[in-house]
Parts: structure tokens; sequence; C-alpha cells
């Protein structure tokens, strides 16, 4: 078995030549220590090679603790006596950032006697403006053979692979480039130098990228743009998915009716339907959401745009800690915050990453509008106000939604003015590429990779505690009644808790069940006031509540404790592997837990003074 | 004149003469890496409103640097 690595500098085409060389035949894992994956691949042509993707990065000199990972990764993969040669892919329509890194990739090889491929790629694009480049002399100079390929058209592909095969038939000499002990300074002032000598001329290559940035980053049709596009993408969460999400359930539905009857066993039957299929559909039904947003990212990285969007977006984010990046994952944070926590992926600063990740659960997510439906229905008074202009209930939604957003910034602002020294973190210097047309395949592969990797990495934390909380529901009593459940009495023991809200037990257990999804709790406070199917139809428990004497000030105190706390195991689940720290997941749990607490029993008492 | 890369406006052209002792080694290699050597043209492709981060042009590539970064590149300004 031979090895091949490939790696490059980000926005050189890597992807779309992995892509190429290995067709279908791809695993994706997760970089050890950092949220990058790493795919590997046979060769289509050459099935007893295998190729590994390496994340894309501008220099084996690191500046963060992350880039350390990804070179250290980089230096033991050489070590490997199955990886033979190494691929590295330049963009020779931009050599000049290309190119230092291309000289250390070479030194590296030298050192750990491995065989290396300078791919020059995007040849189709000089090819199309008519521009010439010497490669030969650049070859030459960088003492490596060099290849011209087009990752996109596939030209060059076939003097690749004979070019594989030919040094696999040579044996394992590496490459004597006489730089092994050549410093990086050096390094860096010869590819300046080299780039100079040898990289495309003119203004050809950026003049429509310039053209079409006038129209992008202007600041009226720019804004415009911007918003055009956020808004599809948001839609595309919101109503392009839930067809597929009720066809998930559905499919789910109707196997449960087809297997259950069929269990003899009462408490079997119960488990299988209401643990078993409830647990799998509760997972399964984010896939579609992940799937959509991911494909829509992919897009919106392989065009070009993602670049633009966070230069936008940058300067307000920045205020709170943010990255212009950070943008995209909290509004899909909006939606839902699974796919908005992987959409944080595509920050490379990890100390933003990390801030990203605290704003999104803050976000007002879209399983928090049933709760907070019901309880406005139940405590603001269906009036209007300024000649009809402003409606009471419309302003309390309103008001709720902008307060999660608010706290989610407030959070990062301060946490990252407290936490300025502990991180290194990397500069705003973003490159923008060029726009393109994405290349659909590898997008398509990427979104069914991140799918697959939440339902195996989150769908058994959240089956486990849908199960457990079943179990607690069930028994004793064998489902017959919840308040007299091991859940309901646990209601009763913690009913100290809840009472500085003005609270008792029963919303209590509906609080500790819509830790499985927020929306669980109009369910469970329906099935605590006998009321069947509350999450369809919430007027008969709207008017239970109100007939129950609740006061105002602990609707509005429970309207603050769901727009704060994290009450969702499946958000927590994919914090912890997507941050790699459950640490992290558990204190974000904790902190939001505590942060929400106090903030409803200080609205409760407020408000109390106010409605006496 | 000497100025910052951070004052270029869309057209600008400037010679970058070095970076101020403000801005991390670990930055000022980057831009390097990235082509921000002294001695080279820098030019500002797009100054958008209200303070975003600026595009300019180095070599064949586009980069968009915040004021965080590129106030501390120090340039000569270049006629055009």
């Amino acid at each position: 078995m031979s090895k091949i690595i490939l790696i490059g500098s980000p926005n050189s085409g890597k992807s779309l030549l992995f892509n190429r060389l290995t067709g279908l035949q791809q695993k994706v894992a997760n970089f050890p220590g950092i949220t990058v994956d790493v795919a590997t691949g046979k060769l289509a042509a050459l099935p007893e090679v295998t190729l590994i993707d390496f994340p894309g990065t501008y220099s084996l000199q690191p500046i963060s603790g992350e880039e350390q990972v990804a070179a250290d990764y980089f230096r033991s993969a050489l070590d490997d006596p199955e990886v033979t040669q190494v691929f590295c892919l330049i963009d020779i329509t931009r050599l000049e950032k290309s190119l230092y890194f291309t000289l250390q990739v070479i030194r590296e090889c030298e050192r750990h006697g491995k065989q290396v491929l300078v791919l020059a790629n995007m040849m189709d694009v000089l090819d199309k403006h008519g521009i010439e480049v010497d490669l030969a002399g650049l070859a030459r100079e960088i003492k490596a053979p060099l290849l011209p390929i087009s990752a996109r058209s596939g030209q060059g592909v076939d003097a690749l692979l004979a070019k594989v095969k030919e040094n696999l038939a040579n044996g394992k000499k590496g490459i004597d480039a006489g730089i092994a002990a050549t410093p990086d300074a050096i390094l860096r002032g010869t590819a300046h130098q080299v780039a100079g000598k040898y990289g495309p001329k003119g203004d050809l290559l950026v003049k429509t990228q310039t053209r079409l940035d006038s129209f992008f980053l202007h600041t009226g049709a720019g804004g415009f743009a911007f918003f055009a596009i956020m808004f599809l993408l948001f839609q595309s969460i919101f109503t392009w998915a839930a067809p597929a999400m009720d066809a998930v359930e559905a499919v789910l539905g109707a196997t449960a009716d087809l297997v259950v009857p069929l269990i003899g066993n009462q408490t079997a039957k119960d488990f299988t339907s209401d643990a078993i299929f409830s647990g799998i559909g509760a997972f399964l039904v984010f896939v579609p959401q992940i799937f959509v947003l991911t494909f829509i990212i992919g897009i919106l990285e392989d065009s070009g745009y993602m670049a633009r969007a966070a230069l936008i977006c940058h300067k307000p984010l920045r205020l709170f800690g943010l990255t212009g990046k950070s943008f995209i994952p909290m509004l899909s944070g909006v939606a839902c915050a699974i796919p908005g926590i992987y959409a944080a992926r595509s920050i490379d600063s990890p100390k933003k990453r990390l801030l990203t990740y605290m704003a999104i659960p803050l976000m007002p997510c879209s399983a928090r509008l049933p709760v907070y439906t019901l309880l406005i229905a139940a405590f603001i008074p269906n009036t209007t106000a300024l000649g009809g202009l402003v409606g009471w209930q419309g302003l309390a939604m309103f008001l709720t939604y902008f307060f999660g957003m608010l706290v989610g910034l407030l959070v990062t602002g301060l946490v990252s003015r407290s936490r300025e020294d502990h991180y290194t973190d990397l500069p705003f210097v973003l490159e923008m590429p060029p726009y393109r047309v994405p290349a659909w395949q590898p997008l398509i592969r990427n979104a069914w990779n991140r799918c697959k990797h939440f339902v195996t990495k989150a769908g058994t934390i959240i089956l486990s505690v849908t199960i457990i909380i079943w179990v607690l529901g069930y028994f004793p009593n064998h489902g017959a009644d919840l308040g007299a459940s091991w859940l309901g009495s646990f209601g009763h023991f913690i009913e100290p808790v809840f009472a500085p809200l003005g609270l008792d037990w029963r919303y209590g257990v509906a609080i500790m069940t819509s830790f499985l999804a927020r929306e669980v709790f109009v369910g469970t406070l329906g099935a605590m006031f006998g009321i069947e199917g509350a999450d369809e139809n919430m007027v008969p428990l709207v008017d239970q509540i109100q007939a129950s004497g609740l006061e105002a000030a602990s609707g509005v105190a429970l309207l603050v404790f769901f727009a704060i706390a994290l009450m969702c195991v499946s958000t927590l689940a994919i914090l912890g592997k997507e941050s790699g720290s459950h640490k992290l997941a558990i204190k974000m749990f904790a902190a939001y837990g505590a942060m929400a607490y106090g903030g409803a029993v200080l609205t409760y008492q407020l408000v109390s003074v106010f409605t006496g | 004149m000497s100025t910052s890369l951070w004052s270029l406006q869309t057209g600008d052209r400037g010679q970058i003469t070095g970076f101020d002792t403000a801005l991390a080694d670990n930055y000022r290699v980057r831009l390097m890496e990235l082509g921000f050597h002294p001695g080279e043209l820098v030019t500002c492709l797009q100054a958008p409103a209200f303070g975003a981060p600026k595009v300019f042009r180095v070599a064949n590539t586009i980069f968009s640097l915040d004021d965080e970064v590129a106030a501390h590149i120090a340039i000569e300004l270049v006629s055009a």
C-alpha cells in the first residue's frame, strides 16, 4: 500500500482535485485535535494508492495553536514509511501566496526523503486569458518536478497519474532540492523573488473580480445583495428543509405504525414507540437542515461570496469579539443551533470560533418558537396600542427574539475582553478568492459527510438521553400518569428550586423534559394539565394555564429562562464533538443555566413589583 | 508621502516601507508569507463604507485587511 499526501494553500482547488482523483472512494475523518476534516480516498485509476487530503494552510510556520497541530501532523505523516510522495498544489494564477509554502513543503520532503510533485493548478484560467508562464523555468528555480494541471477541466490529470506510476516504479528516492537546511527567512525571500520573476503579469486575472467586487461590496447594491443572499440562506433552512423534515417524521411514523403492533408486551410496545422511535426521530429530523445548510454554505464558499459576506459583517461583529465569519453560523442558529455549530467550522481563528460557539445557542432557534407562542398567548394580552399599529403579543415576541440575540452578543463581548491574553489569534487578513461557478459534486459529498458525522457522533447521545427521560416518565406506573412517575416525584422534590419563579412542580417537570428539545415543554405541560395534543393545538392549554392562576410575572420569567438556557441535548452533543471539548459543552450548559435561572428570578421579582 | 496602508482609498497605490512595532511578530511574518513584503506595491481596490475592512491587491492576489492590521503597515504613497 502506498500513500500520497495532497497539500496546498487555501483556495488552490485542492478539494476539486481530490474529488477528481478519487471519485467515490472517499472517507472523511476528523483531524485530531482540531475541527478540520481529513479526507482519504483511493486513486480511481490506481486503487493501490491512497490519497490523503490535508487541510489548506498558507505556511508551515504556525502562528496559532491550531496551525501548529496541522503542521506537526504533516511532519509526522512524512515519517510514515507508506507515504512515498507529496502533491503540493499551487494556484499558478496567484503564485506569490503559494510559493513560500511550496518551498517549505519541498524542504520538509527533502528532510524526510520523500518525493514531491508540484502541481500548477488553474492552467485553464491562464489559457482562457491567453497568459503564458515559464513553467520549465519555475521548476528549475524551485528544483522540483512541476506539472501543469486543471482540477476543474481535468487537463494534465493523465500526465499526473503517469508520473505517479513512474515514481512508484522508481522506488522511494526522495527529492534533492538542496534546501534541507535553509531557514524560513531565506525561503521567504526566494519565494518572493521567484514569484516576482515567474508569476503571471498584468491586470487581466483580477479585472473581473474587481468589477464584481465593486458591486458586491458597494454600500447600496452590495448591502442589498447581502440581505437577499442571507434571506435565501435563512429560507433554505426554514422552508426548503421543511418538506424533507416532514418526510423523515412521516417515514419514521409509518415504520413505527408497522413495527409497534407486532410487539406483544405493552411496556416493550411503549418503549419502542415512545423511546426508540422518538429518540431516532429526535436526531434524524435535523439531518435535512444540516444537509441544506452545509450545501448552501459550500456554494457561498466555493463561489467566493463567503469572503465578501465576512468582510461586510466584520466591523459590527468585531465590537463583540467576533469576526465577519461568525455571521452565517449565528444566522443559521436562528433556525437551529446544530447546523450553526457546524457552519462555525469555516472560522479559521480558534478564539473567534469558540466565541461563535458561545453565541449560537443564544440565538432564538425555531424550537423556542412554540414555547414563546404558548407563554405569550397565556400571559400577554391580545390587544393593540397606537391605534392598532402595535400588537402587544407581537411586540413581546419581537423583544424575546431580540433579547436572546442581545444576550449572545453581550456574552461574547464580555468573554472576549476578559480573555484577551489567553489565546494566540489570527489577524484579519482574508484572501478574496476569485468568483467561480461552484463544482456541485464535492459540495453534495461534503453535505452528505456532514450528515453522517452528525448521525454517528450525536445520534447515540441523543437516543440515550431520550431513553433515560422516557424511563423516568414511564415508571413505576407504566405511563398512566406523568405526575405520579419518577420524573413527577423528582419534579415535586425540586419544586423549591422553581418556587422563586412562582412556578409549581408541573412546570419543573416540563422544563426537565424540554432538555430533549425545547418544544417538548409544550407537550409535557399539556400532559400535566391532562390535555392531549397540546403541541398541535395550544388553545386549551393556554386556557388551562390562565385558569390555573399563574402570575404574569412567572410567564415573563419563563420567557427569559428559555431565551437563555441551553436546554437542548442535541446542541450540547454536537457542541462537545465539534469543539473537541465536552468540558466546554458542560461549562456552557452550567453557565447559561445559572444565567437563565438568575435572569428569570430577577425578572419575576421586577415584574411582580409592577403587576402587584 | 509616508502613511499607513489603512489610509489608502479606492484606486490609491502605495509601496510598503515596513511594519510598525505595534504589529505582533507573528502577524508580520504571516503578512510577508502572503506577499506583503517591504518594497512591494499595494493597490487599494475597495474601501467600503462604515470602516469595513478594505480590499488590497498585492501581486496577483487580493486580500481584505481590517484597520487593526492595515494601520500598522507603513507605506509610501505612489502617484497614479
